[in-house]
């Protein structure tokens, strides 16, 4: 174990070390990209470039997570605990793997423009400092870091009008939620009179609550909820995510809604342990109108990516259980169930990018039929997605779906996890047809799947998805241990719920 | 027999290698050359049969319990193993699939004409999950196995199915994922419960059935979450509108696998889980009469339905539909001979509904249509598979002496104390089946030879006399000596009764109703 005095400049920079790299090399990236800019040969250097800070990122997240870095007295500003390495790894891999897919699609796509991969990083050491915060302020920064960059980021195709509105109705909702979230920082200062997670924790333990600390919470809440998606603050979710490109679809449908999910967690766990009474209705009412709006709604779409946008919805509804369970297991599902869904959607969203062209419309489910008989790997790829989605045994959706319906029992709780399985029920209307589709229909575009060219970096990146979401849906154990105890040193004192 | 079996160590490594041998085959079929692919299937399939068969001689008949028990860490620290072991019930289950698996093979070897590699490589997998879901000691494993089970099978009938596959491979993984979620609930739940309880979170079945007595305070949710889950896949009645369409677009090998083994899973969950876990709910009047009731509509509605078939597939997919209907009404009638009844039912329906597959399957390879009407006089040009089919037929409806009457006689008499009205009422079937048997029987192999194009049908070859001729030995083994398979069931059958017994209410017959054992 290393202790780290937080309240030093040495241990501040010690702690945020990943932070620090990764903004370094994002800031050396961003000097190339002054030489190197022209040519699709420099997009491609720079994004491979870009990847050595998610190398670094990860290797100082490893070695803090090695050395057991754990804060001398107060984590003031930054979390330094087992949570946080966990989260930093699983955001530092999704941001690599979003950069991996993005190599050659960019280029197809007629983007030239690298500073693509800086924002990526930066968005990234947005999401590492909102899901690490230990103060209001540095989740404030985080949120705000990770926003503006993905805004950016979903109008990168300027010259699409799809993909100039979400980023404008993005911006203009992820204005409005940030001022939500900030309102509620503010009403809970002026409650508590302190920033730092834990002694706001302490300080709202200790005193009655006032109606503006639970205002406060309620609008923190509601910021939330619009990050993640949650209905009735989902609205703006499927135009965005079909109109943004698609690597960055597949990012905010896995990075920012996991950073969102992992601070929300630190929060209710840290923060307003002692509103468990007030908030847990709350989510309990978010999660079932989630799970039902979000699944029934994505039955009746046809464009893949808005269907896979409103499944993205509902994933989130289900992220909600473990939540409300507040409890260790329920960290620990939110964890395992985040890496399975995240390397899911990434994978799902690599095989779409690939199928999409330049300039055409958004891939349909009928463009998909009989792709097996012209490029078997990419729909074998695509169906193991869309099964891990839909949680079938065998695949790690399966495993995260156990831990998440566990935790909530384990609660005593058996009416969400009823209603998480009825929207898993409705949610084979349109996971299946995807692989029927591919698999079992006579092909009607032969010539035009023949066009179909997975670009090297992305096929790799989704093999080894793929392969990581079947070797772990057989052999989950050692990721199972990894959350569980990483899980547990979250919150201390609260006993694990399954015998070891 | 026994004593060489077990200086080989039989009992430790026969069921993994069960399991295993059909997952080496997969990726073997795939990476060979197509020619191959029917060919190592065979292998594999002959392979089990030769290994499994020795289950029969190995099983210990005089031991109630579990047997060829392993216990291995899977996911320790989370309750789940892989464990697994066999009873006198999974004993006949496992014993009719292995048998069953070069006959599918072989009975697939001329009409399965394209993507070869991939039909018998999801055959090999659909055999896992099967084999699995009948080991399975782990509740865990169990789920696992069960779902697993749909992909194959929804391939088989999307890919090689006939004009309607699309809609039928559909409806079918529809109903069966979306009966089994709330059994998830349920598993976890129970393990949650026993483990809060004992301090051990296990998903061990064992473990989870000795305090069982925790659970009653759930038993309605809990039964009504299996339930759900087993009565999809029986069919019980009102959940049964899958199988006539998965049954008649599925190829020969998936009507056969579907009939033989899939449909019993159900009917081996209620035995197995859905009632021991829960069974002063399970088998109390109300819910007693419910399945009891439910399973004498779906006998005698299937087989008023059955009559009307144009179909020669969709008329023995209602059939299917009427034996199980005796099976689950066997396992309400809650007496040793009503169990045993209904595990005989279980095999039996096996061999004569196997049967009567093929035989659709060689007259549709021949002359591509499976409709009543297309037929007629067949007895003509092919007496041999006239005589199969007779044969099967008559066992199907149950004529002394075949394997059908044993089983449902074991069941009626056995449930009579219980249930005396609805006996009376399924014991109707009898007329009923006879009825659309025999009748289609009529239509198809005599009446007058109208047809011309009829006339190039051969006779069954001898790839056709190889698939058909054990089952229908089995048939008359059953029917005419069916000692040793029930000197096996009894022990799993009289301890299942023991488990129940404090829970069943009173027969509704009042006195001693007691037959001897069946012997």
């Amino acid at each position: 174990m290393r202790l780290i005095d937080l309240s030093t400049p040495e241990g501040a920079t010690l702690a945020l070390l990943p932070e620090l790299l990764l903004t370094a090399w994002a800031l050396v990236v961003l000097l190339v990209i002054g030489w190197r800019h022209k040519t699709a040969s420099d997009m491609r250097f720079v994004g491979v470039l870009s990847l050595g800070g998610y190398v670094l990122a990860g290797l100082a997240t490893a070695w803090l997570a090695m050395e057991q870095a754990r804060p001398d007295g107060l984590a003031i500003m930054v979390a330094l605990d087992g949570f946080r390495f966990a989260s930093n790894a699983l955001l530092v891999g999704i941001g690599a793997i979003i950069t991996v897919m993005s190599l050659r699609w960019l280029e197809r796509q007629g983007i030239l423009a690298p500073e693509y991969y800086v924002l990526l990083m930066l968005a990234t050491v947005g999401m590492m400092l909102l899901a690490g915060a230990a103060d209001m302020m540095t989740l404030f920064l985080g949120l705000e870091v990770m926003s503006i960059s993905v805004y950016v980021l979903a109008g990168y195709d300027r010259t699409r009008r799809a993909s100039a509105e979400a980023a404008l109705k993005y911006f203009l909702i992820g204005a409005f939620a940030s001022g939500f979230l900030l309102y509620g920082i503010a009403l809970i200062y002026g409650a508590t009179g302190q920033f730092n997670f834990t002694l706001i924790g302490a300080q709202l333990a200790s005193t009655e609550p006032t109606l503006m600390a639970k205002l406060g919470m309620g609008l923190l809440l509601i910021g939330f909820a619009f990050k993640v998606a949650a209905v009735p603050f989902h609205a703006w979710a499927p135009d965005v995510y079909e109109g943004a490109p698609t690597p960055i679809t597949s990012f905010m449908a896995s990075g920012v809604k996991a950073a969102a999910f992992l601070a929300l967690v630190r929060l209710l766990a840290e923060v307003f342990p002692a509103f468990v009474e007030l908030w847990r209705p709350i989510l309990a009412a978010l999660a079932i109108a989630t799970i039902l709006i979000g699944n029934l709604v994505a039955l009746a779409q046809t464009s893949l990516k808005r269907m896979l946008a409103y499944s993205a919805i509902a994933h989130a509804g289900y992220l909600l259980l473990p939540l409300w369970a507040h409890s260790d297991d329920g960290t620990a599902a939110v964890l395992i169930y985040l890496i399975g869904y995240s390397i899911t959607t990434v994978a799902a969203f690599g095989v779409l990018a690939s199928i999409e062209r330049a300039g055409a419309r958004t891939v349909q489910l009928t463009d998909l039929e009989g792709l097996y008989a012209v490029r078997p790997f990419a729909s074998i790829a695509l169906s193991v997605c869309m099964l891990s989605l839909l949680g079938f045994p065998g695949t790690f959706g399966f495993i995260g779906k156990w831990f998440l319906i566990s935790s909530a029992l384990h609660q005593g709780e058996v009416l969400l996890p009823i209603v998480a399985m009825i929207g898993s029920g409705i949610s084979i209307g349109y996971y299946i047809p995807v692989v029927l589709s591919m698999t079992l229909k006579p092909t009607r575009t032969r010539s035009a799947h023949q066009t179909i060219r997975f670009p090297r970096p992305a096929k790799l990146a989704v093999a080894l998805c793929v392969a990581a979401i079947i070797i772990l849906g057989v052999w989950p154990k050692p990721t199972l241990d990894f959350a569980t105890q990483e899980a547990v040193q979250l919150r201390r004192g609260a006993t694990p719920i399954f015998a070891r | 027999m026994t004593s060489f079996l077990a200086s080989v160590g039989y009992d430790r490594w026969i069921l993994h290698v069960l399991l295993i041998l059909p997952l080496l085959g997969m990726p073997l079929i795939l990476l060979s050359p197509v020619r191959a692919a029917r060919w190592i299937a065979l292998v594999v399939a002959l392979l089990e049969f030769g290994l499994g068969i020795g289950l029969w001689w190995a099983f210990d008949a005089s031991n109630p319990g579990l047997q060829f028990v392993t216990d291995l860490p899977w996911m320790e620290g989370y309750g789940v193993g892989y464990r697994v072991g066999i009873d006198g019930i999974s004993l006949l289950m496992v014993l009719l699939s292995v048998v069953m698996m070069p006959l599918v093979v072989w009975g697939s070897w001329r009409g399965i004409d394209h993507k070869q590699r991939g039909f018998y490589t999801l055959l090999l997998a659909m055999k896992v999950g099967m084999l699995g879901v009948f080991v399975s000691m782990d509740m865990f494993l169990f789920y696992v196995f069960w779902e697993l089970l749909l992909i194959p099978m929804y391939f088989l009938i999307g890919i090689w199915g006939s004009a309607n596959r699309l809609y039928a491979a559909t409806k079918f993984i529809i109903y069966t994922f979306v009966g089994s979620l709330l059994m998830l609930v349920a598993i976890l739940w129970m393990v949650f419960q026993v483990g809060k309880a004992t301090g051990t979170y296990s998903f061990a079945y064992t473990h989870l059935l000795d305090n069982a007595a925790v659970l009653a305070p759930w038993g309605p949710w809990l039964f009504v979450a299996f339930a759900l889950a087993f009565a999809v896949k029986v069919p019980l009645f009102p959940f049964h509108t899958w199988l006539p369409d998965a049954h008649t677009e599925a190829p020969t090998a998936g009507s056969v696998d579907l009939a033989v083994i899939l449909l019993k899973m159900g009917t081996y969950g209620f035995l197995r889980f859905a009632i021991p876990f829960v069974p002063a709910f399970a088998l109390s009047k109300t819910t007693g009469l419910v399945m009891s009731g439910l399973a004498v509509i779906g006998i005698v509605y299937a087989a008023l339905v059955a009559m009307v078939q144009p179909d020669l597939k969709r008329l023995v997919a209602y059939s299917s539909v009427s034996h199980l209907g005796f099976v689950m009404l066997g396992i309400w009638g809650s007496t040793v001979e009503s169990v045993q009844g209904a595990i005989l039912v279980m095999v039996s329906h096996g061999l004569s509904t196997g049967a009567l597959f093929f035989m659709i399957g060689m007259l549709y390879e021949r002359r591509h249509t499976r409709m009543i009407s297309d037929f007629g006089g067949l007895a003509r040009v092919a007496p041999l598979m006239t005589l199969a089919f007779v044969i099967t037929a008559f066992s199907s409806i149950g004529l002394p002496g075949l394997n059908g009457f044993v089983g449902e006689f074991l069941v009626l008499i056995g449930s009579f104390g219980r249930y005396p009205i609805l006996v009376g009422v399924a014991t109707t079937v009898v007329v009923f089946s006879a009825a659309y048997m025999l009748w289609a029987t009529q239509r198809v192999f005599f009446n007058r030879f109208t047809n011309p194009r009829n006339e190039g049908i051969g006779d069954l070859n001898f790839r056709e006399i190889a698939v058909l001729t054990p089952l229908i030995a089995a048939m008359f083994w059953i029917g005419l000596y069916p000692g040793p398979l029930l000197r096996r069931t009894e022990g799993a059958a009289k301890r299942y009764i023991e488990l129940i017994s404090p829970h069943l209410p009173e027969a509704t017959l009042p006195g001693p109703i007691t037959y001897g054992a069946p012997r």
